[in-house]
């Protein structure tokens, strides 16, 4: 690769892009992550007892979150939240992404990839925010249920989790339609419809069809909307209630209200294995390769 | 096993293009029908409309006397072949082939047996647990039929499916495909642009351009007795000679060729005298003159093609337009002429057919 690169651009240009690059890796990557585990393993000192008889590496923040009954509570919730967004992202983005690959015409592909793009020129906290006012006690959703006859009182979207799922949902949406369509699409129409004329019907021709040739796009798009959903900070934080915290909330507490980075790091990196170990498990699931993903 | 299929009125439409006019077909149970014609001729619409893959704009669709209006795709007694076989690459073959079966909930053991059967049917025994990917063109052709036929339909349609493979292997698979079709007695649709596959395959064929039936015949009739200068054309090689019906004797027809002179041949449709009219006489039916030629044409010889058994020669008569084609017996030519010659070639009536002008052939995109 480094001759290809030589061949084309010289050796000074190739020397600058290789520097970039291990310099984006190892700085802005590697590094930071290191620091962090390294924070985790040490107690909170102040400034003065760095380097101290007390500065020394310990797994007393680890012990902190295994013991805290709340915080554990809350980890384990926060998994099974997500996974929970993840499967009813899924659910909503299938039929979508299918019409795209499969039915729709390419102006209609247009027009709908822009309807869903649209919502992401507007910040994440606006849109989170304007779901806020749309789940709100006294808002849009509830008049609308109201005045079709489907409720007869108003309903407590933001109490609970469901505000939060909802809002979910809705923020990831396009990472899970965009490799669906991405994995249709490539699906051979024909196959459908020699399913069809074996007799399928709709489900099973889903079933055994389109969703075992869609795995690669499932899988790629539930492990990144998995990831987001874990570990997202904003919707919980608006939209959540005092009884849907999210894990990422508690890391937040530690580092800027408690001002203990060495904890915050800690959970912070249980949090980020947690996540590896789902891509893992995905991947043995779906079994797929990590290569499958990258397409 | 009544497997007649009746096309009753049927015509299709998409927005402003007629892709089929309104056409009446019958095709008898256990026959092998052909529809052959130049791509976008409507020939693809009619299979997808019998398959039930699309509504047709009028008309209805009855096999064996049922009506399929109200049946969709996925209950109908047809199976399909299609042209890029469309196998399930994710499944086995055996996989493949039983599908049908367990979108019918038949059992394991069973569909077994039949996947086991169908493919000893298609001479490939043993190959249930393969990948798709592993087999070979000829191969996945033959798990195609096989997974077609699984669902033991009264109507097999098959899209152009010998397209994909290579020259030898089409030849020898449809001598396999007729085999097949005489042993299973199910009725045969196939969908062509290459009428060497039409003509050696079929029962019946129906010769299709720009979304009409231009003649429903036998392969030999097609050959012998066209009945429009489109099939005049497309089927077989055919030599014209543009003229003027002169006069009407019965069955014969005397063509004035302007400077090349008068031609007697069989009226293929109803002429008038007068009438524009093409005059069609096939490479092979032009022969050395004798006495009791009533056609004769003499003609210079610009290019010779040694073709084994026969030469085809491309020859030139000063008063046609178009070169005059001649197939002729090795041993009658062989060694004999060369560019340049000329020779007096004779033709009997009965092998020269009369059509009035048509439009230009549709020339096939592919």
């Amino acid at each position: 690769m480094i001759k290809q690169l030589t061949a084309r651009f010289g050796r000074p240009m190739t020397l600058v892009v290789l520097l970039l690059l291990w310099f984006w890796l190892i700085v802005l990557v590697l590094l930071p992550q290191l620091i962090m585990i390294d924070y985790s393993f040490k107690p909170n000192l102040i400034p003065s007892q760095l380097g101290g008889p007390e500065d020394v590496y310990t797994l007393g923040n680890y012990q902190t979150l295994i013991g805290n009954d709340i915080h554990r509570t809350i980890f384990f919730k926060t998994i099974w939240s997500s996974i929970l967004v993840t499967v009813l992202t899924l659910l909503v983005s299938y039929p979508v992404a299918y019409f795209l690959a499969q039915l729709a015409t390419a102006k209609q592909v247009m027009l709908i990839a822009l309807l869903l793009v649209i919502p992401y020129w507007i910040n994440e906290i606006l849109r989170t925010f304007s779901w806020y006012l749309i789940l709100s006690f006294q808002g849009p959703l509830n008049a609308l249920l109201l005045g079709l006859g489907f409720i007869d009182r108003p309903v407590r979207f933001l109490t609970g989790d469901g505000g939060v799922l909802i809002g979910m949902v809705y923020a990831y949406i396009l990472f899970m339609v965009f490799p669906l369509y991405n994995a249709i699409e490539s699906l051979d129409n024909n196959q459908v419809r020699a399913a069809r004329n074996l007799g399928a019907g709709l489900i099973r021709i889903h079933w055994r069809i389109v969703i075992p040739h869609a795995k690669p796009g499932i899988a790629t798009g539930c492990i990144m909307v998995f990831m987001l959903a874990a570990g997202s900070y904003a919707v919980p934080a608006l939209l959540g209630s005092p009884g849907s915290r999210w894990f990422t909330q508690i890391i937040y507490n530690w580092f800027f209200e408690g001002g203990d980075w060495n904890m915050g790091a800690a959970y912070a990196f249980v949090l980020l294995i947690l996540c590896i170990g789902f891509i893992a498990a995905v991947m043995k699931v779906f079994r797929i390769g990590l290569g499958d993903i990258g397409k | 096993m009544d497997s007649r299929v009746h096309l009753d009125n049927i015509s299709m439409k998409f927005g402003d293009f007629t892709a089929v006019h309104p056409l009446d077909l019958d095709i008898q149970s256990g026959e092998f029908f052909s529809f052959l014609g130049p791509s976008g001729c409507g020939k693809t619409t009619l299979l997808n409309i019998v398959s039930g893959f699309l509504e047709p704009t009028t008309g209805s669709v009855n096999i064996g006397n049922e009506p399929m209006a109200a049946v969709p795709a996925n209950k109908r007694p047809t199976s399909m072949i299609f042209q890029n076989l469309a196998l399930f690459p994710l499944m086995s073959v055996a996989e493949n082939i039983e599908f049908g079966l367990e979108v019918r909930g038949v059992s394991k053991a069973e569909r077994r047996k039949v996947s086991d059967r169908l493919l000893e049917l298609v001479d490939l025994p043993n190959s249930g647990q393969y990948r798709i990917d592993d087999l070979s063109g000829g191969q996945k052709q033959r798990v195609a039929i096989a997974r077609a036929l699984a669902v033991e339909p009264k109507v097999l349609l098959l899209d152009e499916p010998l397209s994909a493979l290579d020259l030898k292997l089409r030849q020898h698979m449809r001598t396999e495909l007729k085999e097949i079709q005489r042993r299973t007695e199910i009725t045969f649709i196939y969908i062509t642009h290459d009428q060497g596959e039409a003509l050696t395959m079929s029962d019946r064929v129906a010769v299709m351009s720009a979304g009409r039936l231009q003649q429903v015949d036998s392969p030999i009739e097609l050959y012998r007795k066209p009945k429009t200068a489109f099939v005049a054309e497309f089927v077989g090689e055919n030599n014209r000679l543009p003229g003027k019906v002169v006069s009407i004797d019965g069955e014969q027809v005397v063509v004035d060729c302007g400077a090349a002179g008068q031609f007697r041949g069989q009226m293929g449709t109803r002429l008038e005298p007068g009438q524009p009219c093409g005059l069609y006489v096939r490479p092979e039916s032009l022969q050395a003159a004798t006495a009791e030629d009533v056609n004769r044409l003499d003609v210079s010889v610009e290019t010779v093609n040694f073709e084994g058994a026969h030469l085809t020669l491309e020859t030139r008569h000063a008063q046609l337009p178009t070169q005059i084609h001649v197939q002729a017996d090795q041993r009658a030519y062989g060694g004999q002429v060369e560019q340049g010659s000329t020779l007096s070639l004779g033709f009997q009536a009965d092998e020269t057919v009369v059509l009035p002008e048509d439009r230009p052939l549709e020339t096939a995109d592919d």
